[in-house]
């Protein structure tokens, strides 16, 4: 087996206070050229810094769905948008071996006006997928997601758990070497959850590499032998699932209990 | 177990500018979004609308009435050989089309901001559909621009078939200042309220809808800078059989290239920080 994603050093750093200094408004711009002159004492306090990830060195072989969990804040999804190349790290490098499918919420590219069929082309080609590809695979995604009958229907008039199965159905049939998820699952009915679990499932077996930001512990157990913990932006545990969700959820308690729900934002 | 998955590409991601190099082999991977982009552009701007695509059509026409009605009763204005309502809806479908596609390309970044923090594709392909779009739409005026001039018997030659390359030229230089207002804007907001003024004061700035004859001698240069003005020269020229100024042509080819060069540079400049800003 070989790595699919080595990551050396990667660190985020975020502003913080507005987007001072760098990204201000045109007036501002100009104004503050007018006052540069008499900027030197306030500057120094605007530096506020944050660094969202710091220092997370990984190899992920080919074929592993690896967990990874932590608090609000802790960098995970940080994590997921620079390895599928949607945030440039501030520090360090990755490589990656395959195409990356990442689906880092759920409907990306939907389009409300737009009809199913309509959506379901969209949403593939922003996710990667070739023209070809969606119409061959046209069918079983509708199948899938139990919405044929709505085929035709404008988006913004599906129920909520029809626009999510349709989303997650796009993405799955996305067939990339290495996926990446982020707290997909939290959404759809327990049939649907279920039938995406299996999916999920069937994806490694065919020795797909997955990415899999969840709170949900017990689907993180059931289906990682891999689990990675952050804390504040650093890789704190990596190893036997069941050893670090108990870390995690103890770590928890400790804190702060309602950081233990699952229903929590990333 | 493993069914063999097939070792894909690879690919580096490292923090420091990667450079500023246009990367056509991603380009080219990602050819079919940029059509389903300006397809989505086209499908949902005219979804529950009674006329649909025939305000493509609507527009530049209405907008001739108006300017034919001022400029050739109220106020006469010599185009010469070519009856006014031709002259300005041959000046306005061009217009529209580079007025529209910057304004969209302008706003496009911050509207599609859901999709530039979620996934990654070449972000260029945002602007470049609205173009793509306005594309379209010229192709639909075009056959608009045809039936009036059959209406008041041009007598076609054959520098008709060039009337394509002048709306090519157009899409180009709205691509290049599109791109370069749409880089600006993720950033700095203001241009979106500073754009239509702009737009405006440029349209009359540009022999749109007066010929650039009435444009004073110790003006001129300001026509020869603004490649638009050689486009609708050129393209009424294709239109009406006259002569085509070559050199004006090549002079504004010229300049969009330059325009649309530094566009590139300064849109791959931003494009990695985007996602931060936005």
């Amino acid at each position: 087996m070989s790595a699919a994603i080595t990551t050396e050093n990667i660190g985020k750093r975020y502003r913080l206070g507005g987007l001072r200094p760098e990204h201000m408004s045109l007036r501002e711009t100009l104004g503050d050229l007018l006052m540069t002159p008499f900027k030197k004492i306030k500057s120094g306090s605007q530096q506020q810094t944050l660094w969202a990830l710091r220092d997370v060195n990984l190899e992920i072989q080919q074929g592993e769905l690896i967990g990874i969990i932590g608090h609000n804040g802790a960098g995970k999804s940080t994590l997921l948008k620079i390895l599928s190349r949607v945030v440039k790290p501030t520090t360090g490098r990755a490589r990656i071996v395959g195409r990356v499918g990442s689906l880092l919420e759920v409907g990306t590219g939907f389009h409300p006006d737009l009809t199913g069929r309509e959506n379901v082309y969209l949403s593939g080609a922003i996710l990667g997928m070739h023209r070809a590809e969606i119409e061959r695979k046209f069918d079983e995604i509708v199948e899938f997601a139990e919405t044929a009958e709505f085929l035709e229907t404008p988006l913004k008039w599906y129920s909520s758990g029809m626009w999510v199965r349709l989303a997650f159905s796009v993405a799955a049939h996305l067939e990339p070497e290495i996926m990446m998820m982020d707290e997909v699952l939290a959404v759809g009915d327990a049939a649907f959850q279920q039938k995406c679990l299996d999916k999920m499932s069937e994806i490694r077996r065919q020795g797909r590499t997955i990415l899999f930001v969840s709170h949900d512990m017990s689907a993180v157990t059931r289906l990682c032998r891999r689990v990675v913990l952050l804390q504040s932006g650093r890789v704190v545990s990596d190893g036997d699932p069941a050893q670090i969700v108990n870390q995690y959820l103890s770590s928890s308690l400790n804190t702060s209990p309602s950081l233990a729900q699952k229903t929590e934002e990333n | 177990m493993n069914e063999a998955v097939p070792a894909g590409p690879e690919f580096l991601i490292e923090s420091e500018q990667t450079g500023v190099l246009l990367n056509l082999g991603e380009l080219w991977r990602f050819r079919e979004l940029l059509y389903f982009l300006t397809l989505r552009d086209i499908k949902v701007r005219y979804k529950q609308t009674l006329l649909g695509i025939a305000w493509v059509l609507i527009q530049p026409f209405l907008t001739m009435l108006i300017f034919s009605l001022v400029f050739s009763r109220f106020v006469k204005v010599n185009t010469g050989t070519m009856p006014y309502p031709l002259f300005a809806l041959s000046g306005l479908m061009l217009w529209l089309f580079f007025a529209n596609a910057v304004t969209n390309s302008t706003a496009s970044l911050v509207l599609n901001a859901q999709l530039i923090t979620k996934v990654y594709f070449p972000r260029m392909f945002i602007p470049a559909a609205t173009v793509g779009t306005g594309l379209v739409d010229s192709g639909i005026s075009l056959l608009l621009l045809i039936a009036v001039a059959i209406y008041y018997g041009t007598a076609w030659t054959l520098s008709a078939l060039l009337l394509p390359l002048f709306i090519l030229l157009m899409a180009l230089f709205a691509l290049g200042v599109g791109l370069i207002f749409a880089s600006l804007t993720v950033k700095y907001r203001d241009l979106r309220h500073a754009l239509p003024f702009l737009i405006q004061l440029w349209m009359f700035a540009s022999p749109v809808v007066y010929p650039a004859s009435v444009v004073p001698a110790k003006w001129h240069w300001l026509l020869v800078i603004n490649p638009i003005a050689a486009i609708l020269e050129g393209f009424r020229a294709a239109l009406t059989g006259a002569a085509i100024d070559w050199q004006n042509t090549l002079i504004a080819f010229a300049i969009i290239l330059f325009v649309l060069i530094v566009s590139l540079y300064i849109f791959r400049r931003a494009e990695d920080g985007f996602v931060d800003v936005i």
